[in-house]
Formats: C-alpha cells, sequence, structure tokens
C-alpha cells in the first residue's frame, strides 16, 4: 500500500468545505477541558454579591498548578429595548473579564469602572480578556420562573434554545489594553490558541448557572416560598450561546500562519489515523458509538436559515448511508479509515466528509492530541520577505498557488461585487456592496485571490533572474500579496483558494470555521453573515469535571428508544 | 495609560495606511513601530511625525534610487526609513555579502532600526546601525543601545551605516507594554480615522447583515 498523502490544500481550502468543517479532539474547548481534568484544576465561588434586581458583581477563581486565573462577572438590570448582540450595542445583561490571579478590592472597583463599558473602557496588563453576554430572554424567564415555583424546567425548552446567555463578544490578546498574547503564550496552559477566551467562556457558563438559581431563590422568597435547585443534568445540558457577525470573518484571512497551523493539525491527524493498517475492536466500538452519539446532535440541531436547512438535510441522508456503511463494513483491517475516508469522499456531502473526517480521530487520542501542540503562531519569522527570491520562482508559487485566481476574470462585476472595509462607528469590519456604496476607498486587503492575480500580472515583463526586492522597490503597492505568497509557500493550508468578494461569497462559511475549531456545534446561521452557536452544551461543570467527562462531552449520550 | 503591543501595531497600521502608503509598507511600519515600543523606544511618536511630514506625497519621491547604489539615496534627498528599511530587509543577503549598506538623508533615523532586527533575523547573525552618538545592534530579538536621548530622537540622519556581522554587549530585554504619548496617540488616530468608511443607516443594515431581533 502506498503512503496515505496529506489532503491537497487545493481540495481542503475550499469556502464550501471550510464551512462545513465540525469539532475534533483538536477543538479548542476539548484541549482546555482535558488539560484542566488531567492537572486536576480547583474552582472557587470567591465572590457573589448580586442583589434582588440581578445586579453586582461575583468572582469566580480556578485555581491550575502554577497559577490561577478568576472571572470578574458584573450582572446588570437590561431594559429589553437595549438588548442587541450587534458590536454597536452599549449595555449587556452581563460583562466579565478574565483577571491574571485573584483582584483586590482595588481591581474589582478600577474594573467596575471600566468593564460594564466595554469597547469605552480600558483594562491593564493584568486583564487578559473582556467579554459581554445577553440572555435567552423567553428560556432565561422560563427557567427563573419554574424554579421559583418549586418545579422544574422543561428540558425541551432547553434544548431548543441550548443556553441561558450567549456572549456577544470575547475580546483577548492586547484588545482595549487587556495583555498582549506574547506575555502569557509560554505558559503551558495558553500554548494552545485561545485558551485564555474558552477558559473566560467556561467559567461564564458557571456563573450564569449560579445567577440564574440566585434569581429564583430570591423571587421565591419574595412570594415566601422556596425555589427549586437546578436540576444537574439540566444544568449540564445548556452550554453558553454565541452570536458571531462580521467582526471574526477576516480572521483567517489576516493570520494565515496561525489558520496554516490549525488545519495542518488537523489535516495531518487525519492522515495519521487513515494511515493505520488496523483497528482494534475497542477502537471500532468506539467509533460506532460515537457515531451513534454525535447523530443525535445532529438530530436536534435546528436552524432556520435556509443555507443551513439544506446542508443539515444532506448531512442527515449522509447519515443514513454512513449507518449502511458501517453494517457492512467489517473496521478492523485493511486501512479500515483510509477505506471509509475515501468512500466518504466519494458518496457523501461535504457536511458528511468533514463529519467523519472528525470522528475518525476520536478513537487515537494517543495519536492525534499531540498535534494541539503545534497549533499556535509566532510571526516574526515568517513576516519578513525573503527579497532574494527570483522573479522565476515568485511566477512558479503564484501558479502553484493561485491558479484559480490568474485564471478568473477580475474585471467581471459579480467577480468582485463585494468590498470588505472598517466602518467608521464600531471600528468593525464589514462586507459592502462595491458597485453600489462608496467603500472601495475604503478596501481592506482581504481579496487575497484578486491581489494574486494582479501581481501575476504585473511581473509579466520582468525578467525570470531579477530579485523580488528591486521588483517591490517599484511597485510597493504588491507588497502585501507578495508576503502573503511567500507565507503560502511555506505553509500550504494559509490561504483560502476561493473568492473572498464575489456576489455570492458567504461570510458564515469564514465563521464556521473558526467556530469549529473552537469546538462548536450547531451552527445556526441568522443571515450569510451573522451566525450563533453553543459552547460547551453537556460539559461538566467545573465542579463535576473529572478525567472522565473532561473529553467524551461534547457527545450526549444515546436515549433509549422504546423497542 | 499603558497600550498594549497589539493596540500599538493596529493603529500604526491603519494610521500608515491613511497617510498613503501601500497595505504592505503600512503592515512593515507596523511591525517596526510594535517592535520599538517593545523596547521602551519612542516608536509611536516618530511614526506620528514621519507621516506628518510624507501626508499623500508620492512615495517613489522618498525611496532608495537603487538598492545597488554604494550609497542609498532618494531622488528627493530625504529617504523614508519605513520604505529603506524594508528595503534594507529584503536584501538581508546582500548585507551580509558587502558587509554594510550605507544609507544618506534618512528622516527619523530609529524607525529603520526595526528592519535590521528582520534583517538580522533572516541571517542568524547580529546586524549594527550607527549614525551620530547613536549605536545599536541586534538579533532581531535582543537590542543593544548606547546612544544618547537627543541622537535618538533625531528627525534626520546624514548618514546610517548598518554593518554585520556585530557583536552584542548589554543587551535590553523587550518590555511588552508601552505608553505613548497622548499627542502622538491622536495624531495616529486622525491619520488612521481616513481608513474608516463613514457609517450610513444603509451600511448598519447591509453591511452587518443582522436584522433580526435579539430578545428571543
Amino acid at each position: 500500500m502506498n503512503e496515505i498523502p496529506r489532503r491537497d490544500p487545493k481540495t481542503v481550502m475550499r469556502l464550501a468545505r471550510l464551512g462545513s468543517l465540525h469539532q475534533s479532539r483538536l477543538s479548542f474547548m476539548r484541549i482546555l477541558t482535558r488539560r484542566m481534568a488531567r492537572e486536576n484544576w480547583r474552582f472557587e465561588k470567591a465572590t457573589f454579591e448580586i442583589d434582588d434586581t440581578g445586579v453586582g458583581h461575583a468572582v469566580l477563581t480556578a485555581h491550575g498548578p502554577e497559577r490561577s486565573y478568576s472571572l470578574i462577572a458584573f450582572a446588570h438590570d437590561l431594559p429589553p429595548e437595549k438588548r442587541s448582540d450587534r458590536v454597536i450595542a452599549e449595555a449587556w445583561d452581563a460583562t466579565f473579564t478574565l483577571f491574571d490571579g485573584i483582584p483586590t478590592n482595588d481591581d474589582i472597583e478600577r474594573l467596575s469602572r471600566n468593564i460594564p463599558l466595554q469597547e469605552a473602557g480600558r483594562v491593564t496588563g493584568t486583564e487578559l480578556s473582556v467579554s459581554r453576554a445577553n440572555r435567552s430572554v423567553r428560556l432565561w424567564e422560563h427557567v427563573v420562573s419554574s424554579l421559583a415555583a418549586g418545579g422544574q424546567p422543561d428540558s425541551a425548552q432547553i434544548d431548543s434554545v441550548g443556553y441561558l446567555m450567549r456572549t456577544t463578544a470575547v475580546y483577548g490578546s492586547g484588545k482595549l489594553g487587556a495583555a498582549d498574547r506574547e506575555m502569557i503564550a509560554d505558559r503551558p496552559e495558553f500554548r494552545a490558541p485561545f485558551q485564555v477566551e474558552m477558559l473566560s467562556v467556561y467559567l461564564t457558563r458557571w456563573f450564569v448557572t449560579e445567577l440564574v438559581q440566585h434569581m429564583a431563590s430570591t423571587r421565591a422568597a419574595a412570594n415566601g416560598t422556596t425555589a427549586a435547585r437546578l436540576d444537574p443534568a439540566l444544568a449540564r445540558s445548556m452550554g453558553i450561546g454565541n452570536s458571531t457577525g462580521l467582526g471574526m470573518a477576516p480572521f483567517l484571512l489576516n493570520h494565515p500562519v496561525l489558520f496554516n497551523n490549525w488545519m495542518t493539525a488537523r489535516e495531518n491527524a487525519i492522515q495519521s489515523v487513515r494511515s493505520l493498517a488496523n483497528a482494534s475492536e475497542t477502537e471500532v466500538t468506539r467509533f460506532r458509538n460515537l457515531i451513534a452519539r454525535s447523530s443525535q446532535t445532529i438530530d436536534t440541531w435546528h436552524s432556520d436559515h435556509p443555507i443551513q436547512i439544506e446542508k443539515l438535510a444532506a448531512l442527515r441522508a449522509d447519515i443514513d448511508l454512513i449507518t449502511i456503511y458501517l453494517k457492512n463494513s467489517n473496521l478492523t483491517a485493511d486501512h479500515p479509515w483510509d477505506r471509509l475516508y475515501r468512500w466518504a469522499e466519494d458518496t457523501l456531502s461535504l457536511e458528511g466528509q468533514e463529519w467523519v473526517a472528525s470522528l475518525m480521530l476520536e478513537p487515537y487520542g494517543d495519536l492525534v492530541d499531540g498535534f494541539a501542540e503545534h497549533m499556535a503562531a509566532d510571526n516574526t519569522a515568517t513576516f519578513r520577505i525573503a527579497g532574494a527570491m527570483t522573479v522565476g520562482n515568485l511566477r512558479t508559487l503564484l501558479t502553484e498557488i493561485y491558479s484559480w485566481a490568474i485564471d478568473t476574470n477580475w474585471s467581471a462585476p459579480e467577480n468582485k461585487a463585494r468590498a470588505w472595509y472598517v466602518s467608521e462607528e464600531k471600528l468593525e469590519p464589514r462586507l459592502g456592496e462595491r458597485f453600489e456604496e462608496p467603500i472601495e476607498e475604503y478596501e481592506q486587503p482581504l481579496a487575497p485571490g484578486r491581489d494574486a492575480a494582479a501581481l501575476y500580472q504585473s511581473l509579466a515583463h520582468w525578467p525570470d533572474d531579477s530579485h523580488v526586492s528591486v521588483f517591490l522597490l517599484r511597485h510597493p503597492e504588491h507588497r502585501h500579496v507578495l508576503r502573503r505568497t511567500q507565507i503560502v509557500g511555506h505553509a500550504p493550508y494559509a490561504e483560502i483558494r476561493d473568492n473572498t468578494i464575489s456576489a455570492q461569497v458567504l461570510p458564515i462559511d469564514m465563521l464556521r470555521c473558526k467556530l469549529s475549531f473552537f469546538g462548536a456545534t450547531k451552527f445556526d446561521p441568522r443571515s450569510d453573515r451573522w451566525v450563533r452557536i453553543c459552547m460547551y452544551g453537556n460539559a461538566p461543570l467545573p465542579y463535576e469535571l473529572s478525567t472522565d467527562n473532561a473529553d467524551d462531552w461534547v457527545f450526549p449520550q444515546v436515549k433509549e428508544h422504546a423497542a | 495609560m499603558t497600550h498594549s503591543l497589539n493596540e500599538i501595531e493596529a493603529i500604526a497600521k491603519r494610521a500608515a495606511r491613511g497617510s498613503g502608503l501601500s497595505w504592505g509598507l503600512a503592515e512593515e511600519a507596523a511591525k517596526g513601530t510594535r517592535w520599538l515600543s517593545a523596547f521602551d523606544l519612542p516608536g509611536a511618536e516618530l511614526l506620528a511625525q514621519l507621516l506628518v511630514q510624507n501626508d499623500r506625497i508620492p512615495q517613489i519621491d522618498v525611496s532608495p534610487v537603487s538598492l545597488s547604489a554604494e550609497v542609498w539615496h532618494a531622488p528627493m534627498r530625504r529617504m523614508s526609513p519605513l520604505i529603506a528599511g524594508a528595503s534594507l530587509s529584503d536584501c538581508a543577503q546582500s548585507l551580509l555579502s558587502r558587509g554594510q549598506i550605507i544609507m544618506e538623508d534618512v528622516s527619523f533615523p530609529l524607525l529603520a532600526v526595526p528592519f535590521m532586527g528582520g534583517a538580522s533575523l533572516r541571517l542568524g547573525v547580529p546586524v549594527a546601525a550607527s549614525w551620530d552618538d547613536a549605536h545599536f545592534v541586534t538579533d532581531g530579538k535582543l537590542l543593544c543601545v548606547n546612544a544618547a536621548q537627543t541622537a535618538l530622537a533625531v528627525d534626520r540622519a546624514n548618514t546610517i551605516t548598518f554593518s554585520t556581522p556585530a557583536e552584542m554587549s548589554g543587551p535590553r530585554e523587550p518590555v511588552l507594554r508601552a505608553s505613548v504619548s497622548s499627542g502622538a496617540w491622536s495624531q495616529l488616530a486622525a491619520f488612521a480615522h481616513r481608513t474608516y468608511a463613514p457609517a450610513t443607516e444603509e451600511s448598519r443594515r447591509l453591511g452587518a447583515g443582522a436584522g433580526l431581533g435579539d430578545n428571543d
């Protein structure tokens, strides 16, 4: 048998496929919960000073082996007309910061004047993140009133929403004056990407369950009764929602090396598993079991958006085909995972292919989890342009990476109908209509295909043996995409091999890709550029976390059906 | 009040773009300003002054005429430290083979120093720079500074000499936190503002594309 190659970036790095990715063992939430369980982190509700109207603050601390981190939460009384998930909002139901260590009263006082303001406030190097969340009004009231009346909330209503609060932004890496990633990147617990943000959300979920209980108890007390304690299984079933818009979409384009490292880790993992000649009965049983459990997530995945409705229908049809395939296949011998993958590639939709590819990794923690160590990025070395590269070599590189773009007719309006720009209002990225709005002069460099094609044209009359340093002195306008091309030369999964400004581009594909690496499930697009997800649904709450439940929580237990 | 290095890099990139530099050069300006700020040097302050000086002028006028010349100079006898610096980084290999590159009449020479850090990282040997009473050596990660405060912040150097290899002595570690004067910050913010599209009701609606109520 020939060696099984890694999947070709030309196949993998298309928007439709990136927009079909699913969570895996390498997702950032699972990397975090595995570590915290393995290292036996301890969790402490240090402060909970919330009044009867739900206003006040709380401090929840996570103690790791060497350091502690505290979520400082501020709870607010938000009038409904101010509740907006948009970045232009100015007030929220709750606001948060993850503090490096244990805050003093002075820290809390300082932060109470800044965190509730979010973008309008300032933080310092002891703060690692800044975030906010809004209630699901419907579910929140249902849970509070049920508990206050001495009963439990209805699990069907909980399942239909999935969360009590959804975050609308979680800022890290130096935003608003917070600590730069460089200040903490050498700590083992933060070596993998987005661990600060994932820890913040994990503690936020705990805070929200404490807050909803507090509000129910307060309401019951006002009626002279006692509220019920929220059933632990129901509490566990709720995650934290996340509402994400265009602000996140350019991230993958703006961090090519980091993106490459995420994709490379997953592709290396898929290749390693496909390369196994045999699988043990235990491994096969585990895979079959998780297919069944993950299918339940797909069953309860609801979206009202036409694009996702269609994708979900295809995925559910795929699951039927997979079930038949698994019934008729022996997965123990003859490169079983490669056979399965190749069958999936020939038979299933992109959603189904990527679902199988992620699930194949599950039985192989020892083989796969180590790739997480290489998912972070330090851009210093790759940022510098290799000026001694010849124009001939650059031309070759461009035709290898960007042939699709060189062959695109960039004078056709539909191929450049959109333009990415930053709005004056909140300094956030937006996507506009190039030919209908006055935005082109503000365009951000987020169309690498078009720019690479333009570079290729400009090089046409330059001799092969010229150095790119000389070309760049004459053509500084190509410096950005030339750097990018050299990066992709070393980092083949760094580039999206698709048109990011066409009339058909769907920004939700980029959002889904990034959120799948976070570990999100049940993507629910609200438009072509806005998506809601659920994080940590079914995860053990901090006081329940153990090595037994730190990894599998993402897959619901199979519900027994009456025969 | 201190700033994170990411904030400095972000505003420097937008400001440089707002002054008329290409995106690729704006990225160089931003990385360089971040690098100087990390060593507690007045990168943001000098960048603000440079952008005022070269605001929206044709960049070719302040670019080196030739990279193979004995001494690099710009057509208008005032060379941009960002453009010359970026070229220096691009020419790391020829710096090594030539031993030195000399530049004439460079504006705000401190802004060219980060680029020798890039060259040094590429070559794997330290690179030195000097003008007047200012002498620097870096391996790209640490920086040795031997300079009078006045020489650091000069608005023009008659001659800068970059040379390699060089000896590291008394290196500084980066501090990873920076304070930028409020005057410089406002100046950079004014340049950055030019890159933002004015908001309209239509762009709010179309551009972000939410359009659904959130009280659900």
